[in-house]
């Protein structure tokens, strides 16, 4: 902008008589003789700087109403997402009226897609805090249906299921000195009076590496002996 | 041309589920067991080991130690954390109560049967007060590293003793601590050696603590010193369960290895007051892991994981050779899974989590007697039915026409309406189900399906109206006059449409009139369990047979026994009958011959006819091959009422 003005300045050098400002002329008057100081009107600078403020401020307002329309915009969609992912009212109300209820069950659903404005993150601070200390909260609907937590639910079932691993490593894990099939159907061919053949069940993909080392092992032996036989 | 055609069907594949614990109550003589998928059974010792009651499974719960308390009071306690007590009246879980200590390991009662001792998975032994309708948290023994496997409380109920991972603990019930710790060695196995489970400990009165481990030990440890006394290396594997008998001169444990051993507590030298546990007898009657066993007075009982029961009497107990002497073995359950809609050709099979509706195949050629027909249609398969939620089904039941499938699961009764159109099928739920207050136990269709009836609680039985072209609704309750508090669990329907008879846990027997809808009549009490009932279609007779396979006709019109009934009674059933291991399951009628009453347990199938003599203890009951090779006037001489084929490995339902 600086620059505008200067180049505006030296045009308009030719009609308006040089006056010296006091304080640069001491700087500038010894380096460049013949490129005089630019030189405006006060009229002329004062409208200069009223349009070019009055631009601004309407490039700023209009920058800010959009943005505004923007935000609204986006609002009305969150509004509306987050209409369409609660529960109908009837269950809401259903929820609301039951004994001993908070609004977990309600935070539980509307928590996963959007980000909701600041009065509702507030609101789940503060569930979160209760989360905590509430145990199991099962709140009776018409019908069959059961709103349950289901972060209890995880926790037992992770518990439940790590017991299970427990004991599936120490019934059939390593170490517990299992027979094989092969084994217990030998053992018992070998008792019983009518002897049978002997029962195998060996699966096709065991071993496949070492199969397949001496293959190549084969191939390659083979093709020595032929070198050297000729 | 031979008398009827016989479907061979061996396109039921009903696995059951693996025995995961069991208890025994020597007070009522009865056995409750549990499985692998959650499913409770209870087997009445008296009434012939008959399976008398059955809980249905659940997806989430895992039954891990089971216990009979104050009475006949039945818990049971899981994985889920969950301690929950059997209503064995209505046949479902009473209630549950978090244990708030992770899953549960262990469960035992205390000696006077007030107390409730609970391991659980975070090292802590949780103590339950017994009260008359509920169970209440007192506290807790002193909480210690590691999960509590196993725990038995000494016969003074002041001690209690944990197994542990490679360790024993004794604690004093008063002060909750521990008195004792006992490490029990492991296994070395190369390098390292891997921890050792206690799988099951039992304190017995003298002090002694006897162990069973994962390293395949059985030890017997003092609990004041601390010391080891015996070891007995019993098995390469595991050692994962233990019983001892009340006067604790014998223990039984199961292997993993499916092998079950008894050790006995014997005089070292004949007349020495000193005596020693004996490894006394091996049996080897499971293919895998014996997860459980008991002690009754009389018998050894195991439970494994290839879903056999086990009951092996102990010929020194057990006086002359009576019901009791036989070895026993039950893998099917003693209930209806099986439903046949005669008139369509169509067989509905009941699995924990669906139904299968099949049709048979068929023949067009007629053979011989004893020859096998070509099939020129293959059996199809229709229909699967699966059903929603964790619940396991309970019953089900296919209308004759099979235009009807109805079940239940613990909480719900379904309906579903099946249009079979030259080859296509179409279901459609029936989503108006009337709400019943309680569960089903029992279902099944009139003869001419317009009606289902729906045993429950208290006795009662719920008529519903079944009604084209798909809904229901409720007509009527019956209830008996005797205000009976236990569930129904067999039912049988008169052809005719004019009689149902109702068999509840108490073994009574009530007959309604379907015409007014009130009680008819009550079968005279008969003091063992009821297998199975049937309606004649032509005389309206009704047919019972007991546990201890005794077979009684009763007749509505007159509301008495029949002659024929009268004159079995007198003369006695014959003793090969008799020692039949298994109860009769299901009961039906040949339309060609009314004399014939066909009978059908889990290993034979027989047709009992009315118009010949009944055997004697002299001639032998499984006659019939023998019969085939005499003439045909010899034949006649010989032939009694009992005919009975046991070709087949397992029939689950005729």
């Amino acid at each position: 902008m600086a620059m505008t003005r200067r180049r505006r300045a030296m045009l308009e050098k030719d009609v308006t008589a040089p006056e010296p400002p006091v304080g640069a002329a001491a700087s500038s008057e010894d380096e460049e003789e013949d490129e005089a100081p630019e030189e405006v009107t006060f009229e002329r600078a004062r409208a200069a700087a009223e349009t070019e403020r009055r631009r601004a401020g309407e490039t700023a307002r209009r920058d800010k109403e959009l943005l505004k329309e923007k935000r609204r915009r986006r609002e009305e969609l969150f509004k509306e997402q987050k209409k369409r992912k609660l529960l109908p009212e009837n269950v809401l109300e259903e929820l609301t009226s039951g004994p001993q209820i908070n609004n977990n069950n309600l935070s539980d659903t509307t928590k996963q897609g959007e980000n909701q404005d600041e009065s509702e993150n507030k609101n789940e601070g503060c569930n979160r805090g209760q989360d905590h200390e509430g145990g199991k909260q099962v709140v009776r609907l018409k019908g069959s249906y059961m709103a349950v937590r289901l972060k209890d639910h995880d926790l037992t079932s992770q518990h439940q299921k790590m017991a299970k691993d427990f004991v599936q490593s120490h019934l059939y894990g390593p170490g517990t000195n299992r027979t094989t099939a092969n084994q217990f159907f030998s053992f018992a061919n070998k008792k019983s009076p009518v002897k049978k053949a002997a029962v195998q069940f060996v699966n096709k993909s065991w071993g496949t590496e070492k199969k397949q080392k001496a293959k190549q092992f084969k191939k390659r032996w083979m093709s020595k002996k032929m070198v050297s036989s000729v | 041309m031979g008398e009827f055609q016989v479907h061979r069907v061996r396109f039921f594949a009903y696995v059951p589920a693996g025995i995961r614990c069991v208890a025994h109550s020597p007070r009522s003589a009865r056995l409750a067991l549990a499985r692998t998928d959650g499913a409770l059974e209870v087997y009445n010792f008296a009434a012939n080991y008959f399976q008398e009651k059955g809980i249905p499974g659940h997806e989430t719960r895992s039954t891990e130690a089971l216990c009979w308390t104050a009475g006949d009071r039945l818990f049971g306690a899981g994985l889920g954390g969950d301690i929950s007590e059997y209503d064995l009246e209505k046949l479902r879980v009473k209630y549950s109560l978090d244990g708030f200590g992770g899953p549960i390991w262990s469960m035992a009662a205390d000696p006077s049967g007030t107390q409730l001792a609970v391991g659980c998975e975070d090292g802590s032994v949780k103590l339950f007060q017994v009260l008359p309708d509920k169970i209440q948290f007192e506290r807790s023994l002193d909480r210690q590293k590691g999960r509590v496997m196993s725990l038995s409380w000494h016969p003074s109920g002041t001690r209690i003793a944990v197994g542990s991972i490679d360790l024993l603990r004794v604690f004093d019930v008063k002060s909750g601590h521990a008195i004792q710790r006992i490490l029990v060695d492991r296994r070395l196995q190369g390098l390292y050696s891997r921890e050792c489970v206690v799988w099951s400990v039992a304190f017995l009165s003298n002090g002694t603590i006897v162990s069973s481990d994962s390293v395949g030990k059985v030890q017997f440890w003092d609990s004041e010193k601390g010391t080891l006394l015996e070891t007995h290396p019993v098995s390469s594997s595991a050692v994962l369960c233990l019983a001892v008998s009340e006067e604790e001169d014998s223990i039984v444990v199961g292997t993993s290895e499916g092998a079950v051993y008894q050790f006995q507590l014997l005089p070292v030298k004949w007349g020495s007051a000193e005596s020693k546990w004996v490894r006394t007898k091996p049996f080897q009657h499971h293919t895998h892991d014996v997860r459980a066993v008991a002690h009754s007075a009389t018998a050894l009982i195991s439970g494994g994981l290839d879903a056999q029961l086990v009951i092996r009497p102990l010929m020194e107990k057990v006086h002359g050779k009576g019901y009791d002497a036989a070895l026993r073995k039950f893998t099917f359950p003693h209930r209806r899974l099986v439903s046949c809609a005669k008139k369509a050709g169509l067989l509905l099979f009941q699995f924990p989590q669906h139904l299968e509706l099949w049709r048979l195949g068929a023949t067009n050629s007629a053979g011989k007697d004893g020859d096998i027909l070509p099939v020129s249609r293959a059996p199809e398969h229709l229909l699967q039915l699966k059903s929603k939620g964790p619940e396991h089904i309970c019953c089900s039941c296919i209308s004759l026409c099979g235009s009807w499938i109805a079940y239940s699961t613990a909480s719900r009764l379904h309906l579903h309406r099946v249009h079979l159109e030259n080859g296509s099928v179409s279901v459609k739920r029936v989503s108006k189900v009337p709400k019943l207050l309680c569960s089903a136990h029992q279902l099944l269709c009139s003869a001419d399906s317009t009606s289902l009836f729906v045993a429950s609680d208290q006795g009662a039985v719920h008529v519903l109206k079944l009604l084209e072209p798909g809904g229901c609704g409720h007509l009527q309750t019956l209830r008996p006059n005797s205000g009976s508090t236990e569930a129904v669990y067999l039912l049988a329907a008169s052809a005719d449409g004019d009689w149902l008879a109702a068999a509840g846990g108490d073994w009574e027997i009530n007959v309604y009139s379907l015409r007014h809808f009130k009680p008819h009549c009550t079968v005279p009490a008969y003091n063992c369990a009821v297998t199975a009932l049937a309606i004649h279609p032509v005389t309206n007779n009704l047919v019972i047979t007991h546990s201890d396979q005794q077979v009684f006709e009763f007749s509505i019109p007159d509301r008495e026994y029949t002659t024929w009934s009268r004159k079995v009674q007198q003369h006695g059933l014959h003793k090969g009958w008799l020692e039949r291991d298994m109860p009769i399951t299901h009961i039906a009628f040949n339309p060609k011959q009314p004399t014939h009453i066909l009978l059908h347990d889990t290993h034979m199938f027989c047709i009992l006819d009315k118009s010949l003599p009944l055997p004697d203890d002299a001639t032998p009951l499984m006659n019939q091959t023998s019969l085939k090779q005499l003439s045909e006037k010899a034949r006649r001489g010989h032939a009694h009422a009992f005919k009975i084929c046991k070709k087949y490995q397992v029939s689950v339902l005729m």
